[in-house]
């Protein structure tokens, strides 16, 4: 072989190298990033309640908030509560007010459940999360007279948290939109 | 429209790779002075060369698609491209390492819809300089807001006094015409109206329409029956 057509043959080699390494990593970084959403969220894992981590900016300077997130939406706060379902079901608790209010259920593998404040019964929203274990139990212990108005989710993996959306449509609700989004509970279930 | 933009392609590449020729010139050059001439190099140095060169264009390429920006996915409308299934379980790869690195929160199916556009609807670039009218009817959503992003925002002076620079509008508080529909001056000067200041600082610019609670998340046909706005350059100094 000429020099120059081993040279092609390394090139090439490298070429295919490169794409197996593309791929590899794009796939890899997922499971070792430290700075997704998920890894951050574990902080509030003891906190009863979701933590502010981007504040409505439509009037005046924005409130103090854990700012990891890239830019985001200048009129919505967004709040998150981190859940891990090792100690039991997890409840989630909104009270919906005037403003645009959403829920997402995000786990390791994106987002898998969400709902709005339309969804709202009587002004609040009630969510159980829980493994597929945790839900056939509640199932089989529960009161055939007794109705349950819960929305039960059955989570695909242990670990995941709850981010909340509260929209400013005007500037004058800046602070309530803050305070929709700091406001929803996300306690162990513990009759459950 | 396309076809122009992708004849413009190449030049644009040949432009930007003009800086690099006399450096990988010098760096052969380098390389046959050293004894590494890479056509009589030996065995081990090819597969060194062939290992490195996978390594490096290998990571460097991963780390380009999965920088901020979603390299592909959408579904086009004219300038606009949604983004339905970056908040589902079935977002692509690119999607998933793209939030693992940035630490975003995506808006979720059941929440609503991403929109961006990076150009107008004549396919060029948005240009900081120019003046843009963003015009259209309300998209079907409960709320929805437009904003306009910069890649690299300057700081804000401390010093300027008063309320920040507009950075967006909501669907409650822009003004509409007779007929419901409304006009967005996107403009480095001061316009009546909806004036859109263009931010401050370098890089791209890029519109963002967010759609909450809306039903065309589940399909985007809704969408291209009711049209998204249309994105027109006035003019450029």
């Amino acid at each position: 072989m000429t020099p120059a057509g081993r040279f092609l043959l390394a090139t090439l080699c490298g070429l295919v190298l490169a794409g197996i390494v593309h791929v590899a990593v794009v796939l890899a970084i997922p499971y070792l990033s430290t700075s997704d959403a998920l890894s951050r969220s574990r902080a509030t894992l003891a906190n009863d309640t979701a933590v502010l981590i981007h504040a409505a900016e439509v009037s005046g300077p924005p409130e103090a908030a854990e700012g990891w997130l890239p830019p985001q939406d200048p009129a919505t706060a967004v709040g998150v509560c981190a859940y891990d379902l090792a100690d039991g079901p997890v409840r989630i608790s909104a009270e919906t007010g005037p403003l645009f209010e959403s829920l997402s259920v995000h786990g390791r593998g994106g987002a898998f459940y969400a709902v709005t404040d339309q969804a709202a019964l009587r002004g609040n929203i009630e969510l159980v999360i829980m493994t597929r274990r945790q839900f056939d139990e509640a199932l089989a212990n529960a009161d055939e007279d007794e109705r349950n108005r819960d929305v039960r989710i059955v989570a695909p993996s242990r670990e995941g948290f709850v981010a909340v959306r509260a929209l400013a449509a005007l500037p004058s609700q800046q602070a309530l939109a803050n305070q929709t989004a700091r406001s929803v509970s996300c306690t162990i279930d513990a009759d459950e | 429209m396309l076809a122009e933009r992708l004849a413009r392609a190449p030049a644009d590449m040949a432009a930007r790779a003009a800086p690099l020729r006399p450096r990988l010139r010098r760096g052969l050059a380098w390389m046959r002075r050293s004894g590494l001439d890479p056509r009589r190099a030996g065995t081990v140095g090819l597969v060194v060369y062939a290992l490195g060169l996978g390594a490096g264009l290998g990571l460097a390429s991963a780390n380009w698609a999965t920088r901020g920006r979603y390299p592909f996915g959408g579904i086009a409308l004219n300038a606009w491209t949604a983004w339905p299934r970056i908040g589902s379980r079935d977002a692509d790869p690119y999607v998933r390492a793209i939030h693992a690195r940035t630490g975003e929160i995506p808006i979720a199916l059941g929440e609503g819809l991403l929109l961006t556009a990076l150009t107008d609807d004549a396919g060029r670039r948005l240009d900081p300089s120019c003046r843009y009218a963003i015009a259209g009817a309300t998209p079907p959503a409960r709320a929805w807001t437009l904003t306009v992003e910069r890649r690299r925002r300057a700081k804000a002076a401390p010093e300027a006094g008063g309320p920040p620079p507009r950075t967006g509008f909501t669907s409650t508080e822009i003004l509409r015409d007779r007929s419901g529909r409304f006009a967005i001056a996107l403009s480095p000067t001061v316009q009546p109206g909806n004036w859109l200041p263009m931010p401050a600082g370098d890089g791209s610019i890029r519109l963002v329409l967010r759609l909450y609670d809306t039903p065309v998340a589940a399909s985007t046909g809704v969408l291209e029956r009711e049209g998204v706005p249309s994105i027109t350059r006035e003019g450029c100094p």
